[in-house]
């Protein structure tokens, strides 16, 4: 009996400290929260892929690049098409949408820079290899690496001569479009160009992606309302409560009964990593390997750490070196993504098939069987309460958290 | 079977019910389920079978999360002797969320005798960790160890 009283008494305290207005956190609950702040970001981390990384005038050429429509086939395409600084470097469409439509979701770039793999299934090592493979993608930018050469000669020629210290190829005796990856055209003006050539156009193509990654590595977050909840719990505390009841109670389920930080968590809410969460095909196609191609792909990228246009010195590519290349569970598995602003970026997942945080947290509670490989999601029994609850402390990572829309420059 | 008198079985059950929803209250507030009570975290233990004994420790303190590091390795016999030339498997992950590491470490020789340095080492959240080495030296004696962190 006594047994039973005492444990009457545990759950009483448990339900009167998830309804309170200022609940006491447990001392790993707290360590948690921590972990989640602003505070506990490390600075950008260097890349010694790129020599250029944080080298202001590289930033200016980068933004400059990032903002150039006539980086595409109809002269309309450019990487802020799809990833627009006033809606969190995203679109609001389910696929993106470039010259044609592609078929997976527009990723937010803002703090990418902290991600070891880019893309959502990874397929790039870094911010630079992966601000090349748009630019080819027929769905995207539809160009090639000889029209982005003939670019930098023409448009940016200084600019590029004062980050990289030599000119741009001489587009004189470079074919107009020409691209290992282009369309049958493409691909033969590529074979019959010569080695030196070739070289000297990928060297340029890998210049033009580490400008935009000089300059993608600036858009960082700023920290918002729950940023200022925790500092509070610190002590560093304004006197008004920065959440609300039903605010501190959906973190309270996203930290415990709903498992959200065992991927969701450090200061982006991302552990960076790869996960399965048996997110249904896209309408209308095949289910997406995702992690499964995208490991290989990164470690065959010639434009990688390793690989011949990287600037880092030998045993510099830890990331890849280490990386997990095989395994069941790299099947179907995409990047968790960051979800610092995640209320302004609907819809969803890899192709935006969850069109709201509602379709999120139903997937999320009762999650169905993987489309491919196998699901890491089990059953939570969240109440109606509760997933109201998790949906209004998200839009608590709103606020301040989205990046103002940078200077824009030509 | 003996029969319970009806009020018997009301109380009985009372008590159940409220065990349970102890234990239900007790799982919401602790985000950590299914870690065991007295989970062995020591770094320095006798493997699986008592065949070696093997020490770790990280080259870095606090263990740091999200970045790769390196841990040094120490592998004996029981009665202390080095043992070199061992091929070192490295395994792990954390068993209350179900994943792996989110690395594949390895295991190379350092210069001392039974000395090893494993590379490539990744945690990438806080919370219960697995550390899963199994080792096989070169005379084809092998057995594993688990050791436990909490990050």
């Amino acid at each position: 009996m006594r047994a039973a009283r005492a444990a009457a008494a545990v759950f009483v305290l448990a339900l009167g400290s998830s309804a309170a207005a200022t609940p006491i956190w447990t001392a790993e609950e707290l360590a948690t929260l921590r972990a989640l702040s602003p505070s506990a970001m490390p600075r950008a981390p260097a890349d010694p892929s790129n020599r250029v990384a944080d080298e202001p005038a590289a930033r200016d050429l980068g933004r400059k690049l990032f903002f150039d429509a006539r980086l595409s086939a109809n002269g309309k395409v450019s990487c802020a098409s799809c990833h627009q600084p006033g809606r969190g470097f995203t679109d609001g469409l389910p696929v993106g949408r470039g010259v044609a439509e592609g078929s997976r979701r527009t990723m937010p770039i803002t703090a990418a820079v902290h991600s070891p793999w880019q893309f959502w299934d990874g397929r790039a090592d870094s911010l630079w290899a992966q601000a090349l493979g748009p630019v080819e993608n027929p769905a995207e930018h539809g160009f090639t690496r000889t029209q982005v050469a003939h670019a930098l000669a023409t448009n940016y020629h200084q600019s590029y001569r004062r980050v990289f210290g030599r000119s741009p190829p001489d587009p004189a005796g470079l074919p107009r479009r020409a691209s290992p990856f282009g369309d049958t055209e493409a691909r033969a003006a590529w074979t019959r160009m010569a080695t030196a050539d070739r070289q000297a156009v990928n060297t340029a193509f890998a210049d033009f992606g580490k400008a935009i990654a000089a300059y993608e590595r600036t858009l960082t977050m700023r920290p918002g309302r729950f940023d200022r909840y925790v500092a509070s719990l610190d002590g560093k505390a304004s006197a008004k409560p920065a959440l609300t009841p039903d605010e501190i109670a959906g973190l309270r389920v996203f930290i415990g009964k709903g498992q959200c930080v065992n991927c969701h968590n450090g200061p982006l809410f991302s552990n960076g990593g790869f996960a399965n969460t048996g997110v249904p095909a896209r309408f209308g196609h095949p289910a997406d390997v995702g992690r499964r191609d995208g490991a290989g792909k990164a470690a065959a990228d010639p434009f990688n750490c390793r690989g011949a246009f990287s600037d880092a010195p030998p045993g510099g590519c830890e990331e890849l070196e280490f990386a997990v290349l095989e395994g069941p569970e790299l099947l179907g598995a995409f990047k968790v993504p960051s979800l610092r602003g995640v209320a302004g970026r609907a819809p969803y997942m890899h192709a935006g098939q969850l069109a709201s945080l509602d379709a999120i947290l139903d997937h999320y509670d009762r999650p169905p069987p993987a489309a491919t490989g196998h699901s890491e999601l089990k059953p939570l029994g969240l109440t109606p309460l509760e997933r109201r609850q998790v949906i209004a402390f998200l839009q608590t990572l709103d606020e301040d958290a989205v990046m103002a829309a940078p200077r824009r420059s030509r | 079977m003996a029969q319970l008198a009806p009020s018997a079985v009301t109380r009985a059950e009372r008590r159940l019910a409220l065990a349970r929803l102890a234990v239900v209250a007790f799982l919401v507030a602790t985000p950590a389920l299914g870690r065991p009570k007295n989970l062995d975290r020591s770094l320095d233990r006798s493997t699986e079978h008592g065949v070696f004994r093997v020490a770790v420790r990280s080259e870095r303190a606090p263990v740091p999360l999200f970045r790769i590091h390196q841990w040094s390795l120490r592998i004996t016999d029981p009665a202390g002797q080095p043992i070199s030339g061992a091929a070192v498997a490295i395994d792990g992950g954390m068993p209350e969320h179900g994943h792996g590491l989110p690395t594949a470490p390895r295991a190379m020789a350092a210069e001392a005798a039974g000395d090893y340095v494993i590379s490539g080492v990744k945690f990438s959240m806080p919370g219960w960790w697995v550390l899963k080495l199994a080792v096989r030296a070169a005379d084809g004696r092998s057995d594993t160890v688990t050791f436990n962190l909490v990050l």
